[in-house]
């Protein structure tokens, strides 16, 4: 215990960053001792001595004598304190008024009781708990070519393959291992049986275990390649992706709620892994995988994948709930979990720990930190309206143009070739004498809303409007009638199925209220107008004769007037007005009609309404169709005796006879229905991330949170009261070799593009840049994250961690050589997949000999294949899939209950109500990036098996899917189905004894059978072979 | 690997699927290795007792979560100068105070003396609020902290400090850690519990966050008792089985699983088998655990079960005797439910607001440390009353006047376990504005809880994405002169 102890200080010294340590490698336990207790008396004492009496010209605001008290490391260069001989330290002189100068500086000596304070400290070490002040600027940590040189940082050279021969060897991957494992002279395994391989290669691909009659089919497959297209086959299939995307979930901390206080769902988040899902089945090239995760709202912004992808750097928790003085310290807490979470995703580094001091192990100085959080300072969530399935909209794009195009040819054919035909026949049934000619319907100029209505014209007159209503509005109509005479206004208010109620009024409850109406009689010049008095108002109906009386509507009060609740609504109505003085000129009028409607209560506008005249008084109001107009007839009756009249009128009785009779009008509709129709274009509300759109909305508004800051700053220990410079982005030195600057990575925007400023676009280009950037880690990293799902550990065993205080790679070159191979083949992962699992390291059995513990108990060296148990979601899955209760739906908004039966990558990941099923296998929290889940073995687990409901119904769905099959036939198919292989002899006799005492046990149930059978499924599920794939 | 770990390795291996757990566990802890990224082979008894790292004085705590934001001048920091400065502005107090202290800006009122009347109590002669006439009889047990301070002014944040020892979400509560770094008593029951409102109130904000296990294994994570309905997930059989029907299955399942460990005799597997075991003794053993109908007349009137207004919190705190009493490690119960009049945060009506919370939960708790003492498990058993911040001393504006959220202060107290009794610690200003005197970061406390339980907070740590993770981060000190010396503990 003692030596572990001291291991832990030492860590625990490391981390408070006393580097500065003389000599640490010598160091006894009782110098740690010491130390400890001089920086607890530093902590509790001294420090707050020398903040408020030294620091201030020592290090504070200025440094004067060049004493520097900031950190520990500048004190003791300054040589006021002798650590060998802390009596004779200079300091304590000075202090003490033995030396001038005395200090402090004019002020009152120190208590004696802070003298001997600080004598103590000296004497113990001297040890600060931190430095007073992080200097950023001046000796900051400095990244050299030495630090290139760290195994991850290296460029990424072509590695020589192992020129071995031997007979286990498969591919180059195994070369590579047969050495390593030569030189402890261990043999791998022979390759495992084909219904073992084909249960592992489906279930590390797809997450779900092999059909029955796909065992059968590759156990016979005569083929010697037979185990390669299993491979291909199931790197085909959509199953692919949904396993995979899993797998990246956890790296990228994806959940769907802002986690904290209230933690609000973020309803549109799941496009994010459908994006993952999409992109492992289309094997999209890892670096664009990378770089559309992080600026795919800048390289590619109209391909919704693109755009789906960014979801990555929003993903992560927000406290919507914040106050004022929280705003800003939130920002950076946002910051960093976007720049911790891509560190650790695609580079395997704790960038993160930057963020307050230089980092402990790596070479990656604060400044750093604060160039990488600078590509996003303006990066925010966003929802937008994309086009998930542009194929499909373009295609609907076409069809409805076809469809246009062909109702606009028979109109014109009809047009061409019907029409006169038709029109003649009608003029001679034509009764000039009979046509009504009270109420002409006037020709409308225009319709305008003071509050933007809009507006759908009918051929009989009769004008809608549309959409949902507004408070108030006005509506002016101008209008043209061609009667010499007019005396009379008739103010239709139709009824109509798009209005509340069917209208005619435009409320919730279908009336209006018409506070006041104008009538105005313009020169036809359209210039000047003239309001006209109107009188004698009466109507079909009215809701009281008092303040909602169709006569309070020319009463001048603007909120009184014509309503028809009461009886009236859904229905026609009619309002007759006269006027006080008729108008008349032969060539007709031009109208200007108000009416206004300011009624407190909402939405109180008139919803579809036709304005007709008379040319004689008295009129009783009764609701019609406008007549024909007086012209129309006198042209038609000209036209029916066969008199020449001038073209247009002959072009009006035409026009009038297309828009009321003829079947061209149905034509000319279905083509205006078409294009008013447009065509089906699907979009859906994806949340982005992006700069420059309007923000998610959320809680935090309420208060006025801005979403971003305009700048990043440099943050002395993290405080966004310490701001040191303003950031300027950029990106980790170590990663930047052949003497290349961060410009040199500068992708330039299209012309014409300032939404976004490119600085994640550039990034993503130094992340993917092999040779000069990042690019040489960002291809290790992937490889052995492929590597650890397939082979249960890594080649680098900390996933997560590339860094200095990570695991070093048990096969450095073998992961060299699949980097570059990645890379030198497009970035595919499929190929690499491929690659990896064509191995005879692969393919091994997991059969284990003593010289196996003997020689390589931890199994680095890939002498055999490792049991691995599956994790909560292939249990899970699997279990559907076996009891043929699995639905395959993919895609798509997710779900809390557990009950649900699609794959368990479609739950929704809400940060508070984590699935409990899947918690128990040890579901991440997703809180922040996890590169391997733990494996626990607990009793909550086994309590699911026994008493879930899942899996009770699951067994009692395979008990129904076997029903007709005898005991000994379910038994076996069971077996098939859940292990992939029948049982053995004692297995079967053993399930056959089980199954005769459960039913004897439910005999008095009329399900004994079927019970019984369920107990046994349940067991089967519960088996380790049926978790833990060999 | 060394030899040494070589022939452990080989030993358990042997030794078949009859080794002991705890051995293994403690084995494995002893050679250093629970510190690596991943659990190692401890992943497969992750709850197995662990050795502290110095002799424990606690062995298990109960802690009374005050939710919403106890007011420290109205229960135990008494303020005899408030009623100086009653209705006086607090900025001739303080000229910087700020409208963003607290949660509410625009609802700033005067300083406000307390609704209550204090008096001495104890040998010490504490003074306590009038609203703790129970509680006031065992200060002499108690250890109060009057310097408490959080990093935040919001609910969810400061109960996260509180609990996991940063503002922010993701980071393991306490609990986590402790179960974490001690592992479990008890074979059959959950090792870290938690309690929250049965009244329909709520959870505290931020929710199961507040019990996560962060970046730790989910094992470790707190394991909430259902208010209402079964208190644990699957512990109850389908209705189609029968006990002995249920036996028979994991015989089969048993013996099935042995025959293929003879050609895979991987000890994953042999912990799986074990943990079926443990499962049906714990669909046994946790009802049991929390069924309080065996709790003789006098016990459960004692916690006042049955009085209308502390029935709920007298049944959690029965049950918690109860689970640490069977080896459980961890409980925490949160004494009301979510914000405002659902739990202690008094933004209006102070005096009532906490009239009431105190009547929920002041026999109850008394009760605790009584019960706890006469039974002699006081002394291995801490238990904390702490919200996650204080409360203003000037009045939030309102009908009735209320208290908003101070983050610069509150107070706490420990009892049992290795605390002091009758002591204080720290002192808040003359008003109770903000700590003064011995200010208590909770890195502080959270090093003293671990110190009671024989663990070195600067030792528990747990490696994860590149860093050593504590749950006092870089920071924390024991505070020593609450806790009672070496020579009294119980080693």
């Amino acid at each position: 215990m003692k030596h572990i102890n001291l291991i832990a200080l030492f860590a625990v010294i490391l981390l408070h960053g006393m580097r500065a340590g003389p000599s640490l490698a010598q160091t006894s336990a009782d110098h740690i001792a010491r130390m400890k207790a001089s920086q607890a008396l530093f902590k509790s004492q001294v420090k707050p001595i020398l903040k408020a009496h030294c620091l201030n010209c020592h290090g504070g605001k200025s440094t004067k004598g060049d004493f520097d008290l900031s950190s520990r490391a500048t004190m003791l260069d300054s040589g006021f304190v002798d650590l060998e001989d802390p009596k004779d330290s200079q300091i304590l002189a000075v202090i003490r008024h033995e030396t001038e100068p005395h200090m402090p500086m004019k002020s009152a000596k120190l208590s004696q009781k802070q003298i001997e304070e600080i004598g103590k400290w000296i004497a113990l070490g001297a040890a600060y708990d931190a430095p007073f002040r992080q200097k950023l600027n001046g000796s900051v940590r400095q990244v050299t070519d030495t630090d290139r040189e760290f195994w991850a940082f290296r460029s990424l050279d072509k590695v020589e393959v192992p020129q071995i021969e031997d007979p286990w060897v498969r591919t180059d991957i195994d070369r590579f291992l047969r050495v390593a494992q030569d030189e402890v002279d261990l043999a791998p395994n022979p390759e495992a049986d084909r219904r073992t391989l084909i249960r592992r290669a489906t279930f590390d691909l797809l997450g779900l275990p092999p059909k029955p009659e796909e065992v059968v089919a590759f156990v016979n497959d005569p083929d010697p390649q037979a185990y390669e297209r299993l491979i291909d086959r199931l790197l085909e299939s959509p199953h692919f992706g949904e396993r995979w995307a899993r797998h990246w979930m956890d790296v990228a901390r994806f959940a769907e709620s802002h986690g904290y206080e209230q933690d609000y769902d973020r309803p549109n988040a799941y496009h994010y892994r459908d994006f993952l899902i999409r992109a492992f089945n289309d094997d999209l090239p890892y670096d664009r995988f990378v770089s559309w995760q992080l600026a795919g709202d800048e390289l590619d912004h109209d391909n919704a994948l693109a755009m789906m992808a960014t979801g990555f750097i929003g993903a992560g928790v927000f406290p919507t709930q914040l106050t004022e003085v929280e705003f800003e310290s939130a920002r950076y807490d946002e910051l960093d979990d976007i720049v911790a979470t891509t560190g650790v995703a695609f580079l395997g580094l704790s960038i993160g720990c930057a963020r307050c001091h230089d980092h402990k192990y790596d070479p990656i100085p604060t400044g750093d930190y604060y160039r990488v959080a600078a590509n996003f300072t303006k990066t925010i969530r966003s929802e937008i309206q994309l086009e998930l399935d542009p194929a499909k909209n373009r295609e609907n794009r076409a069809a409805h143009a076809r469809e246009l195009a062909m109702l606009e040819a028979k109109a014109k054919r009809f047009e061409a070739e019907n029409l006169d035909a038709e029109f003649r026949q009608w003029l001679a049934d034509f009764e000039p004498d009979k046509s009504d000619t009270i109420w002409q319907s006037a020709t409308v100029v225009n319709v305008t809303s003071s509050a933007g209505s809009k507006y759908e014209y009918a051929d009989d007159g009769a004008i809608l409007a549309l959409g949902k209503g507004p408070d108030k509005e006005t509506i002016t109509i101008r209008m043209r009638v061609e009667m010499s005479r007019v005396a009379a206004l008739r103010l239709e208010a139709l009824r109509h199925d798009s209005l509340p109620k069917g209208g005619p009024g435009r409320a919730d409850n279908g009336n209006f209220a018409l506070g006041e109406l104008h009538l105005s009689h313009g020169d036809l010049s359209g210039e000047k107008f003239e309001r006209l008095i109107l009188k004698n108002a009466r109507a079909t109906h009215q809701q009281n004769s008092d303040a909602l009386s169709v006569a309070a509507s020319i009463d001048n009060d603007p909120i009184s007037g014509w309503a028809v609740d009461l009886g009236g609504i859904g229905k026609d109505q009619a309002a007759v007005f006269d006027l006080a003085v008729p108008v008349e000129n032969a060539k007709g009028h031009l109208f200007s009609l108000k009416m206004r409607f300011d009624h407190p209560n909402a939405r109180h506008s008139l919803g579809r309404f036709r304005i007709s005249f008379a040319d004689t008084v008295g009129q009783t109001p009764i609701v019609g169709q406008g007549g024909m107009p007086r012209s129309v007839v006198k042209a038609l009756a000209a036209l029916k005796r066969d008199e020449v009249i001038d073209r247009g009128q002959r072009q009006q009785a035409i026009e009038w006879f297309v828009g009321h009779k003829s079947k061209l009008r149905a034509l000319r509709q279905a083509v205006e229905k078409k294009r008013g129709d447009g065509p089906t274009i699907k979009k859906s509300l994806v949340q982005v991330s992006s700069e420059g759109l309007p923000h998610m909305k959320h809680h935090a508004d309420g208060r006025g949170y801005p979403h971003f800051y305009p700048e990043t700053y440099v943050l002395s220990r993290g405080d966004v009261h310490q701001k040191v410079e303003v950031a300027t982005p950029g990106y980790l030195q170590v990663l930047m070799r052949g003497g290349r600057a961060a410009d040199d990575w500068r992708v330039d925007s299209p012309d014409g593009w300032d939404r976004t400023g490119f600085s994640r676009a550039s990034m993503a280009n130094w992340l993917t840049d092999v040779e000069f950037g990042a690019g040489n880690l960002v291809a290790r990293v992937v490889v052995n994250r492929l590597w650890q799902h397939h082979f249960g550990q890594g080649l680098v065993a900390t996933p997560n961690d590339f860094g200095f205080s990570g695991e070093r790679p048990t096969h450095p070159d073998l992961l060299d050589w699949m980097a570059r191979d990645l890379v030198d083949h497009g970035w595919k992962l499929k190929r690499l997949h491929r690659l990896i699992m064509t191995s005879a390291a692969y393919r091994q059995s997991t059969v284990r000999r003593p010289d196996h513990d003997k020689r390589d108990s931890d199994n680095r060296l890939h002498a055999r294949r490792v049991p691995r148990r599956l994790e909560g979601e292939a249990i899970r899955d699997a279990i559907l899939s076996v009891s043929g209760q699995l639905d395959e739906t993919m895609y798509g908004k997710g779900t809390l209950n557990s009950s649900m039966r699609r794959r368990s990558v479609y739950f929704f990941v809400k940060r508070s109500k984590l699935i409990p099923e899947m918690m128990l296998f040890d579901w991440p929290e997703s809180l922040v990036s996890i590169g391997q889940r733990a494996t626990t073995t607990t009793a909550p687990q086994a309590l699911m098996f026994m008493n879930s409901s899942v899996v009770r119904a699951a067994a009692v769905g395979l008990a129904d899917r076997l029903q007709d099959r005898s005991d000994n036939e379910s038994i076996h198919a069971a077996y098939e189905w859940a292990l992939g292989r029948p049982p053995t002899e004692p297995e079967s006799r053993r399930a056959m004894q089980f199954l005769t005492t459960q039913m004897v046990a439910h005999g008095t149930s009329a399900q004994a059978q079927r019970l019984a059978r369920a107990d046994f499924f349940q067991v089967l599920f519960s088996l380790n072979e049926f978790i833990y794939v060999r | 690997m060394d030899e040494k770990t070589l022939d452990r390795r080989q030993w358990l291996r042997q030794s078949g699927c009859g080794f002991g757990t705890i051995g293994l566990a403690a084995l494995l802890h002893s050679e250093g290795l629970l510190s690596a990224d991943q659990l190692g082979d401890r992943a497969l008894q992750p709850l197995a007792p662990q050795p502290t790292h110095f002799p424990a004085r606690a062995k298990r705590v109960i802690w009374i979560f005050i939710n919403g934001g106890p007011s420290h001048v109205d229960t135990w920091d008494y303020k005899p100068a408030l009623s100086k400065w009653n209705e006086k502005s607090i900025r001739e107090f303080d000229p910087d105070f700020t409208n963003t202290t607290g949660f509410f800006k625009n609802a700033v009122g005067n300083l406000m003396q307390s609704p209550f009347k204090f008096k001495p109590r104890g040998e010490c002669g504490k003074m306590v609020s009038e609203i703790f006439p129970n509680l006031g009889e065992h200060v002499d047990k108690m250890a109060f902290i009057h310097s408490g301070f959080s990093e935040s002014n919001n609910h969810s944040p400061a109960l996260f400090m509180m609990n996991c020892g940063m503002a922010r979400m993701g980071f393991p509560c306490v609990g986590s850690w402790v179960t974490y770094g001690l592992g479990s008593e008890s074979d059959s029951l959950p090792a870290f519990v938690v309690m929250s409102d049965p009244k329909g109130r709520g959870l505290p904000k931020g929710h199961a966050a507040n019990w996560s296990a962060g970046f730790l294994p989910g094992v470790f994570q707190g394991t909430h008792l259902k208010p209402t309905g079964s208190p644990i997930d699957n512990l109850e059989r389908s209705s189609e089985l029968s006990a002995d029907g249920q036996r028979r299955q994991l015989d089969l399942l048993q013996a099935l699983n042995r025959v293929h460990l003879e050609d895979n005799s991987e000890s994953a597997l042999l912990a799986r088998i074990e943990s079926f075991e443990l499962a049906y003794r714990m669909q046994s053993a946790a009802p049991e655990a929390i069924a309080l109908d065996d709790e003789p007349e006098h016990i459960q009137r004692l916690y006042g079960i049955g009085r209308p207004e502390c029935d709920h919190v007298a049944r959690q705190c029965l049950m918690a005797r109860r689970l640490v009493e069977r080896g459980v490690r961890f409980v925490q119960i949160y004494s009301g439910g979510m914000e405002n009049q659902r739990s202690w945060d008094g933004h209006q009506d102070i005096a009532g607001n906490h009239r009431q919370f105190a009547g929920e939960t002041d026999q109850p708790v008394a009760a605790l440390l009584a019960d706890l003492q006469q039974r002699g498990m006081l002394d291995e058993t801490l238990v904390i009353w702490c919200g996650e911040f204080g409360r203003l001393p000037i009045a939030q504006k309102g009908a009735k006047p209320g208290r908003d959220h101070n983050p610069h202060c509150f107070s706490a107290w420990l009892a049992g376990g290795g605390a002091k009794g009758g002591v204080s610690y720290g002192e808040s200003d003359e008003i109770g504005y903000k700590a003064a005197v011995d200010r208590t970061h909770i890195n502080d406390l959270h090093a003293t809880i671990l110190h009671l339980l024989g663990l070195d907070h600067e030792q528990l740590t747990y490696k994860y994405n590149g860093r050593r993770f504590r749950l006092t981060d870089v920071a924390g000190q024991v505070i020593q002169p609450i806790v009672t010396s070496a020579a009294t503990s119980i080693g």
